[in-house]
């Protein structure tokens, strides 16, 4: 009878737990940066890139700290470029079509947010290179491939289930492997809607 | 009458037309201060809570003589249940209690609001049914859209301690007894986040209606607005 109970408990937490997605949150407040505000080793970095267009740059504070954010166009591709606060390069995102993708990798992603969701849809999609400094910058200016860097995906996905609907960010290995997901939260909308 | 004359002609006619449409035109200038609650409920439901005041400061016609004694026109106090049916819309119904000039005025309030996060911006749009019943006059039936446009002055989003500006435009088409009218309300903001809970927004709200069976009614009202979540 007890072994009944433990088991009926155990099998309720788990129909209950399986039907939600265990994210964190992702809350960051970002503030436009003077370009004179910016650390010269961020700075250097994005000028050795020799971007055309205009370059805004952002402070953005998060659960995890500070960094510095630069936005920009290049070869018509949406880039950002995330820094640390005194300039160290963290990581190169560039948006991309989930058409882009090989197929294997689109599966494995699929198969992750298939668990997770009733429907699901895919809203942006960001190819994240991060390692050594020189590497990189050779790699973004000439497009070569080496293996010396590592490559993740960035997935935003709108995702439906029968009680809700949320937004989420997923990150994904090269190989497709779910590394971390979060639950994008708006910002109220009262002002705009009364 | 060569082509160049004719067109002069036409741009003079135009000219003395929307003078003298203007000349008789009245207008009203006045304050519509307000403030709004907002609470969360479980289950993506939401509630409102809005208390909005009219107070005249000026009014006439623009040839004429205007009246500049102030007088308070009337209290709107709504109450809006919202259920987030989407990712980014929320069905709202509500119902709206108002008080002028001892009357009292009751509207029901239905509400469809989509809010689309942009890469610099947010927009929302929002269309808005709703019937108001009064002892004096026939009921009038209204269905409005507005587009609204907020736009951080610092950064991708308005956050804490931080100015944006906030532009609508809103289209009301309404009938009562058999009469058609429309107002178009363009409403400009000055926004500044106090705190995530606490928002207030000062500007114009100017409207204009009753243009398409007579004399256009011009309305300017200084705009504020205090946004408090619960």
């Amino acid at each position: 009878m007890f072994k009944h109970i433990i088991l009926t408990i155990a099998i309720g937490v788990f129909t209950i737990c399986s039907n939600h997605i265990y994210a964190q949150k992702k809350y960051e407040k970002e503030s436009r940066l003077k370009e004179k505000n910016v650390p010269s080793k961020a700075l250097g970095f994005i000028d050795s890139l020799e971007v055309r267009g205009r370059i805004r740059w952002y402070l953005e504070e998060g659960f995890e700290g500070t960094s510095i954010e630069a936005k920009f166009n290049l070869n018509n591709q949406k880039h950002s470029i995330e820094f640390d606060s005194i300039g160290n390069l963290e990581d190169i995102e560039i948006q991309i079509n989930w058409s882009e993708l090989q197929k294997p990798l689109k599966d494995s992603i699929s198969f992750y947010l298939g668990k997770d969701c009733e429907k699901f849809k895919i809203q942006k999609v960001q190819i994240q290179y991060s390692g050594d400094r020189s590497i990189l910058l050779s790699k973004i200016k000439t497009g070569e491939s080496t293996d010396n860097y590592t490559v993740r995906y960035e997935i935003v996905a709108k995702c439906c289930n029968t009680k809700n609907v949320s937004l989420f960010e997923y990150l994904f290995s090269n190989t497709g492997q779910k590394l971390a997901i979060f639950q994008i939260v708006f910002k109220n909308s009262s002002n705009l809607e009364y | 009458m060569n082509t160049e004359k004719q067109f002069l002609f036409f741009i003079c006619l135009c000219l003395s037309f929307s003078h003298e449409t203007m000349a008789q035109s009245t207008f009203q200038v006045g304050c519509l201060p307000s403030i709004n609650f907002n609470y969360k409920l479980k289950n993506d439901w939401a509630l409102n809570f809005k208390i909005e005041s009219r107070q005249l400061l000026q009014r006439g016609t623009f040839n004429d003589d205007s009246d500049k004694n102030y007088e308070y026109v009337l209290t709107d106090y709504s109450f809006i249940a919202a259920k987030k049916v989407g990712l980014n819309s929320r069905l709202s119904g509500g119902y709206l209690f108002r008080f002028r000039g001892g009357n009292a005025i009751h509207r029901l309030i239905q509400q469809y609001t989509v809010t689309q996060k942009l890469p610099l911006l947010r927009l929302a749009h929002r269309v808005v049914a709703d019937q108001t019943f009064s002892p004096r006059e026939a009921t009038e039936f209204r269905l409005r859209y507005r587009l609204a446009v907020e736009l951080p002055l610092n950064g991708q989003s308005a956050d804490p301690k931080e100015f944006y500006l906030k532009i609508s435009n809103e289209y009301l088409n309404s009938i009562q007894n058999a009469d058609y009218d429309l107002e178009i309300r363009f409403v400009p903001l000055l926004g500044y986040a106090i705190t995530e809970k606490h928002k207030i927004e000062v500007g114009l709200d100017y409207r204009i209606n009753s243009f398409l069976n007579q004399y256009a009614r011009h309305s300017f009202w200084t705009s504020l607005n205090w946004f408090i979540e619960i």
